[in-house]
């Protein structure tokens, strides 16, 4: 620990751009993996809000709840022990600005159809109520200029629906949901309200089929999972960080190796004079924990930052888990890179010191 | 007087190919207290061998090394290291110190070795013997050669060891510098009751010493 931190001390330059790599690709790694949760979590945040367990879908459906039709002799082949249930209409639409002929945008939406009273209801719903015609509507419409009480028309329907509340965190698959009581999902999923059929039930706790029923019950994860596209991102976005952090220990390593080679003299003659292998060792590993720890430290207060003034464009999300485990495997892997170096300390013969 | 470091009977051979070379023929040493004394000889004579063997950085092929009268050579690698560390102090030819410390750092860098505290009364001593003080806040490459031996000198001493090795402490300085770094390491080995070798190729500074030895090929006599 002497050494390393004099050495950075003295030589400030030379480490000052080692740290500055570290802290650029932490910075980025740190950066998209927000971006990544938050992208990931605006396909789910309207699964996730509903805190539950399970999922009942058909059979036919293959895990594609918009495929999925069920009726109330389904929901009764249901038995939920200790828990609840609630009915779940969903459809995709796009709306406009009914009150603003001027406007001319159209946004994609999710209309998720509820029973008022039902868990899977946004909490709003206790003050706003939710009547035929009423929605309420994810946070995100208002940043497009939609206000409570304004009205919005559904493309290719001659339906209207005014808006009663917001409510945050209400995106599936990155689209914004607007609730609706199943009588008015209804009419835009089969243009009248008097049947009886909805989507999915969703289930907190543990779903029992009675035999003999078409339905199949998934776990949230596994619905959540074969989300179209889902976890391709999640994928992708995984492969991009793992490597990026193994570069990052790569170049980390790199670094630290030719150091180590420079010093070789300087190491021979500090054993030469009895210093142990295991004092100079550390003090490599002790650098490479020092470098890693202001670059990571800098890379970290640079995303919070970027993500203070970039959140409103882009999905930034932070989830300290994420980030807690992606420093230790900076710290990590740049030991192991550390190590690479010790061993070449090992190697240097004190001999080469005298004469 | 008591014999600080010694050497019995040792040789060392080595294998070169399909011969054997024999670097140090049967070779009997000794140094006291308060000796300097100088190995001499040409390059490739053994002088070299003969000082990492007495630092216990070579293993003799027969004989041992003493420090203070107990076997050094013959301890296991890891216990050499230990006895040398704290037996020994190391004059080196390019000065055995480390460009980025600070000349205090490098007093007491054997104190972080150990994890014990810095004796700041033997450092301040160190650097008024050695006329040093004026340097302990500046980096080696800031020093001028002779002040640089003369902190690896001050260096050597600090940690009070038996016996100073010193490797040519005076190739890289003039000859007006060399003496001056020679007398103070000659005073400092009588006033500090050391025994210090040096090995050089600088018969100049034979008169400075107390013994000289010459190795020739292999074998060493006594020239003073």
């Amino acid at each position: 620990m002497f050494l390393a931190w004099k050495e950075i001390r003295h030589s400030k330059a030379k480490f000052g751009l080692i740290i500055s790599v570290v802290a650029l690709v932490s910075y980025l790694v740190y950066f998209l993996t927000s971006l990544a949760y938050g992208l990931a979590s605006s396909y789910t945040n309207g699964v996730t809000k509903w805190k539950a367990d399970e999922i009942v879908l058909t059979v036919d459906s293959n895990n594609n709840v918009m495929m999925s039709f069920m009726n109330n002799e389904d929901y009764d082949s249901i038995d939920v022990q200790d828990g609840k249930r609630a009915k779940l209409g969903l459809f995709p639409a796009v709306i406009k600005d009914a009150d603003d002929d001027t406007k001319d945008t159209r946004e994609e939406i999710y209309v998720f159809g509820i029973e008022e009273n039902s868990f899977i209801a946004p909490k709003e719903v206790i003050t706003s109520g939710l009547e035929d015609n009423e929605i309420i509507a994810d946070s995100g419409l208002k940043e497009l200029g939609y206000a409570v009480d304004d009205n919005v028309r559904v493309a290719g329907t001659s339906l209207t629906w005014k808006i009663v509340a917001f409510t945050e965190k209400a995106t599936y698959q990155t689209a914004p949901i607007l609730y609706a009581n199943l009588a008015t999902w209804r009419e835009l999923r089969y243009g009248s309200s008097s049947s009886d059929s909805f989507s999915a039930v969703v289930v907190q706790g543990t779903a029992t089929l009675s035999s003999d029923t078409p339905l199949q019950v998934y776990s949230i994860s596994e619905f959540i999972s074969n989300l179209p596209g889902y976890n391709a991102q999640v994928a992708t976005f995984s492969i991009m960080i793992g490597f990026l952090i193994v570069i990052v220990a790569f170049v980390l390593g790199i670094f630290i190796y030719v150091l180590t080679i420079q010093k070789t003299s300087m190491f021979g003659v500090m054993k030469a004079q009895g210093i142990s292998n295991l004092f100079i060792g550390n003090s490599v590993v002790a650098q490479t924990i020092i470098i890693t720890g202001i670059g990571v430290a800098i890379g970290l207060i640079l995303t919070l930052i970027s993500g203070y003034f970039l959140g409103g464009f882009v999905p930034f999300a932070i989830n300290p888990l994420f980030y807690i485990g992606i420093t230790i495997a900076f710290f990590l892997f740049s030991i192991l890179g550390g190590l690479f170096s010790v061993r070449a300390v090992l190697k240097i013969d004190p001999l080469k010191a005298i004469g | 007087m008591s014999k600080l470091i010694e050497m019995i009977n040792i040789t060392k051979d080595f294998i070169q190919g399909d011969d054997i070379v024999h670097a140090l023929k049967e070779t009997n040493f000794s140094a006291e207290e308060g000796e300097l004394i100088a190995i001499i000889g040409p390059s490739g004579s053994g002088k070299s061998t003969f000082l990492t063997i007495l630092g216990g950085l070579q293993t003799p092929t027969t004989g041992q090394v003493l420090i203070g009268g107990q076997p050094f050579s013959k301890l296991a690698l890891k216990e050499r290291s230990k006895v040398r560390f704290e037996k020994i102090g190391f004059i080196l030819q390019a000065a055995n110190l480390i460009p980025f410390l600070s000349i205090n750092d490098q007093m007491v860098l054997h104190n972080r070795v150990l994890r014990t505290k810095p004796n700041q009364e033997r450092i301040e001593e160190l650097y008024t013997r050695l006329d040093i003080k004026k340097l302990q806040k500046k980096y080696p490459n800031e020093l001028s050669g002779g002040e640089r031996q003369r902190v690896a000198i001050a260096k050597a001493l600090y940690h009070d060891p038996v016996v100073i090795l010193a490797d040519e402490p005076t190739a890289a300085l003039d000859t007006n510098r060399a003496f001056e770094v020679i007398k103070l390491l000659a005073k400092q080995t009588k006033e500090q009751k050391k025994a210090t070798i040096m090995v050089t190729h600088d018969e100049r500074l034979i008169e400075f010493c107390d013994k000289v030895y010459v190795i020739v090929d292999g074998v060493m006599s006594r020239k003073k």
